[in-house]
């Protein structure tokens, strides 16, 4: 029952675990007498006779996982359980190469369904997945995440951070704390200071990330001035639209999730922009990963607006100058709602 | 009626009509996507609008700076809190609510 | 009362009115996030309600309280998103 056989790619991942058990399971489950390949693909190149440390940490974890499933299934012998080491005839060094050892292992073995781990990530940096799945999707293998619970991931907090961070930081809790006491009495000065002291040398080098730079600093302030009126407007209009929508009896909404690229290229202006997307025309951002944008929208006005791209070309207005203004907008650079693709069907169809 | 209090009563009244707006949304949208749609735009302006209020009524003084600071403060935790909360929600896998579902529901 | 303190005032029970209207979506949910966004927005009136009060009575200083009722509101919020999916990666 080659149908019920399952591939799933094995390295040493904290949840490595819990998708043997899952993959178990559901072998256990299924009717026919279905095989179970873990697959460990080595990245270095083993040559004959010489027994590289990955090979053997390899052979290792595999006779593991081989006592893991002994264990889960106990007397159950409805499932045969398969190992193997593949790719050390040669170096893998991105997704594609590890999708095309993987597809070369389920072809000669007849499998179909490939179950992935979604800690499983041998490369070591970010991020493996979403291109291995792909790959292999387009391959004609069935993909799965196995469903099991990730521990807390967490990246460096504290990051590398100069006097410029330290400064920018004390001023800005500083005029805070004078603010809200409202006076210039020694006391509060001096209280004042000790609080901005103390908050910035704890947070210092995490609040704030990259060089300061006064000069581009001031310049952007500028810019954010000429900003902040435009967005005000923008956001009037949205609420006006969307009070139009809500109240109207009908409720005429049209609901959809569009993805795409955003121009722009640090965590700053990410998340103006993102910030600046929910306040506006019905649309919400969902998920930023990077660059890519995940927006919900509430209607296709908002959706046609958002992908024109007036608020990305004044976000990158504010930080990167009037150059940057130039650039294509997302519905050049080719995302797309579900509205044009469904129109492109029904145009192929007439 | 002076014109403060004219300025006053509209803004009032704008802050409060948006902030009916987010309520009516939030009794009568579908799903948590747009739900969050109206609590994050038309309350923030309708606090907003509310907040404005505030600030003329206290003139040139301390208390509007820091009505304006409340301002500032909303425009920019609002719509984060908004983001966390739909990305936690399609971290869990709710699906979004479409026009196609209608007849299903 | 003056009639700036009647308008203000008047502004504060329509405030109120809508966030026990809001309560519905609290108790209702159906899903945690509902209830977050639910008591979001409650907290984001509660706040306006506060600033509005001190302003009609004109007591200055209860805006500080509403700036620190907005930082808890905001910490709720992603507080709750957090832990809901505790992966750490919400923000």
């Amino acid at each position: 029952m080659a149908a019920d056989d399952l591939l799933v790619p094995v390295d040493d991942s904290v949840t490595l675990r819990k998708t043997v058990a899952y993959v178990a399971e559901r072998a256990a489950d299924a009717d026919g007498r279905p095989t179970l390949h873990f697959v460990y693909p080595v990245s270095e190149r083993v040559d004959t006779g010489d027994e590289g440390s990955e090979a053997a940490s390899a052979a290792d974890l595999l006779e593991r996982v081989e006592v893991w499933v002994e264990e889960d299934l106990g007397d159950d012998d409805s499932v045969a359980v398969e190992t193997a080491v593949v790719g050390q005839t040669e170096y893998l060094f991105n997704p594609g190469d590890y999708a095309d050892v993987l597809v070369e292992y389920a072809r000669r073995n007849g499998v179909e369904t490939v179950v992935v781990d979604p800690e499983y990530n041998p490369l070591g940096m970010a991020p493996l997945l979403p291109p291995l799945e792909r790959e292999l999707e387009s391959a004609g293998l069935t993909v799965e995440l196995a469903p099991v619970e990730r521990p807390t991931r967490r990246g460096p907090l504290t990051r590398t951070a100069g006097v410029g961070q330290f400064v920018v930081l004390f001023c800005s809790t500083y005029a805070f704390y004078l603010l809200v006491s409202g006076t210039l009495s020694p006391f509060d000065l001096a209280t004042g200071a000790v609080t901005a002291t103390v908050v910035s040398a704890i947070l210092w080098r995490i609040a704030t990330r990259g060089e300061v730079e006064l000069g581009k600093l001031g310049g952007r302030l500028a810019r954010f001035a000429l900003y902040v009126p435009y967005l005000l407007w923008e956001i009037v209009k949205a609420n006006i639209d969307i009070a139009r929508v809500v109240l109207h009896p009908d409720l005429p909404i049209d609901p959809q999730l569009v993805e795409f690229d955003a121009a722009v290229w640090s965590e700053l202006p990410a998340t103006t922009l993102a910030n600046s997307i929910t306040l506006t025309p019905g649309t919400l951002t969902v998920d930023v990963t990077q660059r890519h944008f995940t927006v919900h929208s509430l209607t296709p006005g908002a959706r046609e607006d958002l992908l024109a791209g007036g608020l990305e070309r004044a976000v990158r207005f504010v930080f990167y100058g009037r150059r940057a203004m130039r650039l294509a907008t997302p519905a050049e650079r080719g995302a797309r709602t579900d509205d044009a693709d469904a129109a492109d069907e029904a145009g192929e169809n007439e | 009626m002076t014109p403060r209090e004219l300025a006053v009563l509209a803004l009032v009244a704008g802050g409060a009509f948006f902030a009916f707006v987010a309520a009516v949304g939030l009794l009568r949208l579908p799903d948590v996507y747009t739900r969050t749609h109206g609590a994050s735009k038309s309350d923030t302006l309708g606090a907003g609008l509310a907040l404005a209020a505030v600030a003329v009524t206290f003139g040139f003084d301390l208390s509007s700076v820091k009505a304006a600071l409340l301002v500032l403060f909303m425009f920019i935790t609002n719509p984060t809190a908004a983001h966390a909360i739909t990305r936690a929600a399609a971290d869990q896998g709710i699906e979004p609510w479409t026009t196609d579902e209608e007849g299903e529901e | 009362m003056t009639l700036l303190a009647d308008i203000l005032l008047g502004g504060a029970a329509a405030f109120i009115v809508l966030s026990l209207v809001v309560v519905y979506r609290v108790v209702r949910g159906p899903t945690m996030q509902d209830r977050v966004v639910a008591v979001n927005a409650i907290g984001t009136n509660i706040v306006v309600i506060i600033a509005l009060v001190a302003a009609a009575t004109g007591n200055p200083s209860a805006l500080d309280i509403a700036i620190v009722y907005a930082l808890l509101n905001f910490l709720m919020s992603i507080a709750i998103s957090k832990f809901t999916v505790e992966r750490g990666g919400v923000l």
